[in-house]
Order: C-alpha cells, then structure tokens, then sequence
C-alpha cells in the first residue's frame, strides 16, 4: 500500500455511555476509493464526523495527509471536500453566493473562484440555477449543490456519508458517474447503505459494526471469498439468512 | 489566507444574510412607526410638544428596545441555527477556526444592530431639529451608552444561542431574560432603595436616563409636574457610569463564553 492519505488509529468515540467507535483502525492510500459499509448505527458517521472534525474522538487519533484532525484542523480540513448527511445550506443566498464564500474561505479568489464554480456548477447540472436563491430548491438540489462545494476546491480528499440521498432515479446515476469520474484522481471515502452503489464507484470497502473493523479489502476479494459483496456484508454484521 | 482575512470574508456574507433576510426591514419599519407615532400623538394628548429638548429626547428614544430586538433577531439562530438546521456541516468543514465564525458572525449582527439605533437616532436628531431647532449634547451620550447597550445585548444572545439546541430557545430565553427577568429584579431593587446597576435592563435604562431621569420626564409630560408621589418608596436612581461598566462586562463575558462552548460544542 502507498503512504495512507487517511489514517485512522485506534479511534474510540463514546457518546456519554454509548460506544460508537470502538478503536476502529483503518488506512487510505492515496487515490483509493474506499466505501465505508455497515447497518444504522455501526460508526459510518461517527467516523466521517471525527475526519471532518466535527465532533472529537474520545481517544484515538485520525490524520489527513499526516496531519492529526484534532490538533491542527484547519490544515487537516484543507485537503478535504465533505458532504455529511443531507445538506442543508443558508436558504437567503443563492448558489453562487454560497460558493463564492466557501471558495473565497478556502483562499480561492477572482477569475479563478469564478471559472472554478461555473465548471462545479456545469458539473453537477444546476447552469440554470446559479442565480436562483437556495430556498427554492429540492432536497436533490440541495444534495447536487452540496457535490458541488466539495469538488470547488478539487481537494486530494472526498469524504461523502450517503451523499445520494434525496437523488431522484437520474440524480443517482449522474452522481455516480461524476465521483466516478473525479474519484480516478482523488481518494474518496464513501459511506453508505447502497452496496451496488459502493460496488460501481469503489474497488475497495470496510465493513463496520459496533463500531469495529470488520473487514477491509477489495471487492473482488470480498466476492471470491464470499461469493457476493451482499452475502459479505450479511454475515459480518450477522445478518445473513440462508 | 490569514485568520483576519478570513474573518473579513465571515463577516460580509454573514452581513448579507442580513440583508437578505426580511428581519432587518421590518425592523426598520417598526422604528419609523414607533417614532411618529411619538411625533403624532404626543402633541394631540399634551397640546404641543414638550418645552424640555431633553424631555422630546427621552420620549423618541427608542434605542434601547431596538438594540434589543435587533440584536435577539440577528444573533438568536447565529450560533444555534449552524447545529439546528445543520448548515455547520457545510460551514465547519472548511479550514476556519470556529473562532473566527463565530467572531465574523458577531461583527455581522453588530452591524445590523448599529444600523437599526443610527437610524432611529438620525429620526430623533431629524425631529428635534424641526422641533426646537437644536440637538442636545446629551443625545452623543445616549447614542453611545445605547451603541454599548447593543453589544452587550448581542454577547448575551450569543451566549444563549452558544448553549440553546435551537434557534427559537435562544431567542426566546435571551427576551425572557432581559426583558422579563432582568426587568423584574431591577424593579424590586430599585423599590427596596438597592442598587440594581449590574443589570443588563438597567444599562438599557441608562441610554434615556442620561437625558435627565424619571423626575425630568414626568416634570415634562405631567402639567402638575414632578413625580407627583409617584413612587413610594425608596426609590434608587441609577448610576449611569457603573451601568455602562457592567454592559462593557456582560459585553465582553458574553462573547468569549461563547466563543469557548461554540469551539467546544460538537456537531454529531
């Protein structure tokens, strides 16, 4: 494996007595896509949350590009492009107002910031919608515009929790295509319910449960030794029916 | 980028929503409202204005309820509303101390706040003017006592939108606080001849006591003059100075309380 881009070790999170994380340890490489699988509750979210430097770890460390997450987080967040849950974004301003923010916060500025989010824009299908304020729009929308502000800064790292939710039919499949295709150049970390999602987009998954590290390896090798990716997944997270 | 820039950038978008927002206008439009409805009525229930500038001053003062609800309005959902309505998973994940944030969002409240009170004092100043043909001194006074009214309002309900779940808590209990809990205290200190300075309501009070006091205005709007009896007790007036010292406290406070829980508070 090349050096780890994403380095989770020993990470514990305890939310007041309940254990979400249960020194979970996981590594990256660079341009990897890695899906993050495992049933509600097993740690998808708490994992990406710590990552993201949204919430602590209770012990452990996560590190971006080498950088500890909890120490130094605006160096660590620089790397990054996130959507976490459904996206939700200030309803007044519109969608190339909430760029030009988060690019000019991210020290994008000028022609450069405006090209860059005319390009992300273009991308994920909102020409038409770059001047209408963000109030008007659907949950779909909302989940494209959020695509939109991870790739704006085209980070070395993509760390998506379920980010088709609220995707209609042709939204999935368009999402889909485009992770796929930045995704050749980028490391991304993908959680999610959807295992023929995960299969289309990453060569490579991790299973969690409880909060462990239940397997991590390709999908191929996943396959070979459990005759599906479904079949995997069942009996790690010991759903499996016969 | 340095943090000052960025800050910079926080801040005019935080402004812009401001400006986007239908609060700010409606503000402003109860403002003019409030302050003709003054400029009407009170020479139709007295026949004329009053002889005292200062007592003229006093009754357009508006300043203080203003800085109030602007500043619960603005700042209300500034902290709470980024974890309610989760925009802070798109806000907190870009390289930016929430220091920074949250110190952006507080100058943008600021501002909208210094708009509000110039604004009803440019009205006072306007009517004085036509009315009497001067402005007193005393009104730079008041403006700036209610300009620091202002911000410490506005550190308060940051406080309380740094430790509320949502939103409509945090704007909520700041109103309760100030107006109601505040308002009762300061009546029962001032009854029981205590001082009662250290209160928030009473940095309010200050920014239209300095036109004169309770005695002035009534002197002013009562024909028999003078309080009248009004107050059987004994009544503690207010010390303006250490008024202003404790809004500088709260002001201060405030804001650093709620820059460290918004640094420590998680988004999970």
């Amino acid at each position: 494996m090349t050096e780890a881009i994403i380095d989770i070790e020993n990470l514990t999170k305890y939310y007041n007595k309940f254990l979400a994380l249960d020194d979970l340890c996981l590594k990256v490489a660079e341009n990897d896509n890695v899906g993050l699988l495992g049933p509600n509750g097993a740690g998808k979210s708490t994992t990406l949350k710590i990552l993201c430097g949204l919430i602590r770890s209770s012990s452990g460390t996560a590190r971006i590009g080498g950088i500890d997450i909890a120490r130094k987080p605006e160096q660590a967040l620089l790397h990054i492009g996130a959507i976490i849950e459904t996206s939700e974004f200030y309803p007044f301003l519109t969608p190339e107002e909430i760029l030009g923010y988060l690019g000019k916060l991210r020290g994008m500025k000028g022609n450069g910031l405006n090209k860059s989010i005319k390009e992300v824009i273009h991308l994920v299908g909102l020409d038409d919608w770059l001047n209408v304020k963000i109030e008007k729009f659907s949950r779909g929308m909302k989940q494209r515009l959020a695509l939109a502000q991870t790739l704006l800064h085209d980070p070395l790292v993509l760390i998506l929790d379920e980010p088709a939710l609220g995707l209609d039919p042709r939204g999935v499949v368009e999402f889909r295509e485009i992770i796929g295709r930045v995704g050749k150049n980028k490391t991304v970390f993908f959680a999610s319910h959807q295992l023929t999602e995960v299969a289309q987009i990453c060569k490579q998954v991790a299973i969690i449960d409880h909060g462990r590290l239940l397997a991590y390896d390709s999908i191929a090798e996943l396959e070979k030794k459990y005759k599906s990716l479904e079949r995997a997944y069942l009996e790690l997270t010991g759903g499996y029916i016969e | 980028m340095s943090e000052i820039g960025k800050l910079g950038i926080v801040t005019r978008y935080e402004f812009l929503k401001h400006l986007r927002r239908k609060r700010l206008y409606v503000i402003l439009g109860i403002t003019l409202i409030a302050e003709l409805a003054v400029l009407i009525i009170l020479p139709l229930l007295m026949d004329g204005y009053p002889e005292n500038p200062l007592v003229m001053a006093a009754m357009l003062t508006v300043g203080p309820g203003l800085a109030t609800i602007g500043a619960v309005f603005f700042a209300g959902d500034a902290i709470a509303g980024e974890f309610e309505n989760k925009t802070g998973f798109i806000l907190f994940t870009n390289p930016v101390r929430r220091t920074t944030l949250i110190t952006g969002k507080y100058m943008a409240s600021c501002i909208a706040v210094i708009i509000l009170i110039v604004f009803g004092y440019a009205i006072m100043c306007i009517s004085l003017l036509a009315i009497y043909g001067e402005i007193p001194v005393e009104t730079a006074k008041s403006f700036g006592l209610c300009l620091l009214f202002g911000g410490s309002v506005l550190s308060v309900t940051f406080f309380f939108s740094a430790i509320s779940k949502g939103a409509m808590g945090a704007t909520v209990i700041t109103l309760v606080t100030i107006m109601v809990v505040f308002g009762i205290v300061e009546s029962v200190l001032m009854m029981a001849g205590e001082p009662y300075w250290f209160l928030l309501s009473a940095g309010g009070d200050s920014v239209t006591i300095v036109f004169g006091g309770m005695e002035l205005i009534m002197e002013g709007l009562v024909p028999s003059g003078g309080m009248g009896g009004m107050f059987p007790f004994d009544y503690e007036p207010l010390e303006i100075d250490l008024a202003a010292y404790s809004m500088v406290g709260y002001l201060v406070i405030g804001f650093l309380l709620s820059l460290w829980i918004s640094k420590r508070r998680q988004l999970a």
